[in-house]
């Protein structure tokens, strides 16, 4: 071996992966070469400064969004789990249909929540301005829909740093459109990732005002299952000083197995409202 | 996203040999190896140990190679989403480590398209008015701190030399594992490293002279 076939080799010398064959040769030249001993002391005392270049630790962002997507995953297997259950062998589809029947579960209730919601508001429909806002209202529904197949194809396409930088773009336009309203709460009632809902709640704090939003979050609460996010949709209802929340905030406060902090949250946003 | 890229090419380390498929293996001694299968096979919650095992030194290496650590994060959730994502091409004969840094690896080479495409384009004519280092380049140099000219030197490397360094420098992979990495020969990535390695020393001595006083 050459002087450069020996130094290509001091880097697994220092680390002791060479074999005992290729280490006695390399081992040999050095003892009679001063320059590759130079070399291999330059070399050792570097790889030491990289090895010490401590990185400070993750925050727990990190830990929270691999655990969000483990818990997702479980979620979209459904009930039969663990090793005795072996995984189709094509996951993503099985997933794709998973949350098609969630999304269809999130849409019907989106849906009746509306239609009952007019008609109990509005026990005789005949007047002109009534028939618009049913009008209207229909048409937010349909939007719904149009939404459920909007949050599929992002949960699909996407990665959940470009769900949430999606949602905080959301967030950021000036003026609101029913379609950002409606991706939004798609986002929230239907993304698979906590961070990603949790944003969506932020971003729907800019249009409080507009009664589909504020639905959009009252129909979605009672479906959320991370505590946090349950957290933020009522600080978001209270906020939005919304007295139909009531309700369902009453269910929640008294719901025996919820969440210690939610519990509390809900009797607290009850006493505020 | 053709998941067959995402299958290392030749078995590249000796698995131990693989549990009783009935038992869910959950046990914090399993061997990775056993988890990954598990992971694979529908026990979903096994990937937590691996989470917790691996993460920080996967974390330290995808911080070290972008040099951004809300990056890094981001890409290790991305590693550990691929992970779940792709888990039915975890071979039996497959090595944990090498399968989880190919991920890595690219993840990474996603973000650093993305930035790329991202970055304003530069007017190669105007290089030559710009300062040669940022003012925190500067500011560094100007500390004399070892560790950070050291973390410059590292970040004025070749992407695919700080890659093949910063892999070398885990003490799990063997060089035909990095080689398997990195889909090239044995002989290949070990004169990689030793160059990447050369030009980490170029780097940091030309740090170290233009900080002393």
């Amino acid at each position: 071996m050459n002087c450069e076939s020996i130094r290509e080799r001091l880097l697994e010398l220092n680390d002791g992966r060479l074999d005992a064959e290729t280490a006695a040769t390399v081992l040999a030249h050095l003892a009679g070469c001063p320059a590759c001993r130079r070399e291999l002391a330059t070399i050792q005392e570097l790889l030491a400064q990289v090895d010490a270049a401590a990185v400070p630790a993750p925050s727990p962002r990190l830990r929270s969004g691999v655990f969000a997507a483990i818990a997702a995953e479980k979620r979209a297997q459904g009930p039969a789990t663990g090793a005795a259950a072996p995984a189709p062998r094509h996951a993503p589809r099985r997933s794709a249909w998973s949350w098609l029947n969630q999304a269809l579960a999130a849409f019907g209730l989106l849906a009746i929540g509306y239609v009952a919601g007019t008609r109990w508001a509005s026990p005789r429909p005949a007047d002109p301005s009534t028939e618009r806002e049913l009008a209207s209202l229909q048409s937010q529904v349909r939007a719904m829909g149009q939404l459920v197949g909007y949050s599929l194809q992002q949960q699909e396409q996407h990665s959940t740093n470009d769900r949430i930088e999606g949602v905080l773009t959301s967030a950021t336009r000036r003026q609101p459109t029913p379609q950002v309203i409606n991706d939004l709460i798609g986002a929230l009632a239907l993304d698979p990732s906590v961070n990603v809902r949790l944003n969506a709640v932020e971003a729907l704090y800019a249009h409080a005002d507009q009664e589909v939003a504020r639905t959009g979050v009252l129909i979605s609460l009672p479906r959320e299952e991370s505590p946090l996010v349950q957290v933020a949709m009522i600080d978001f209802l209270v906020a939005a000083k919304d007295r139909d929340a009531g309700p369902v905030l009453e269910r929640l406060s008294a719901t025996a197995t919820a969440d210690t902090n939610v519990r509390e949250a809900a009797r607290r946003a009850l006493t505020e409202l | 996203m053709n998941t067959a890229c995402l299958t290392l090419s030749a078995p590249i380390c000796r698995p131990p040999a693989r549990p009783d498929s009935a038992q869910p293996v959950t046990d914090a001694d399993a061997p990775d190896h056993d988890l990954m299968l598990a992971v694979r096979d529908g026990d979903i919650d096994a990937l937590g140990e691996l989470f917790e095992r691996h993460h920080r030194p996967l974390f330290g290496f995808l911080a070290k190679l972008t040099g951004d650590r809300a990056a890094a994060e981001d890409l290790a959730q991305n590693v550990f989403q691929r992970m779940l994502k792709y888990r039915h091409t975890y071979r039996d004969d497959g090595c944990f480590g090498a399968w989880m840094y190919h991920l890595a690896r690219r993840c990474a080479a996603d973000h650093f398209r993305k930035t790329t495409a991202r970055s304003t384009p530069v007017d190669p004519a105007d290089l030559e008015r710009q300062a040669d280092d940022a003012p925190a380049a500067a500011a560094v140099v100007q500390s004399r701190d070892d560790q950070a000219l050291l973390h410059l030197a590292l970040q004025r490397l070749e992407r695919d030399e700080r890659e093949v360094l910063l892999l070398s420098r885990l003490q799990e992979l063997s060089f035909a594992e990095i080689a398997g990495i990195l889909e090239c020969s044995v002989g290949a990535a070990r004169v990689r490293a030793h160059r990447a390695l050369q030009a980490l020393r170029d780097h940091y001595f030309r740090l170290q002279a233009t900080a002393r006083p």
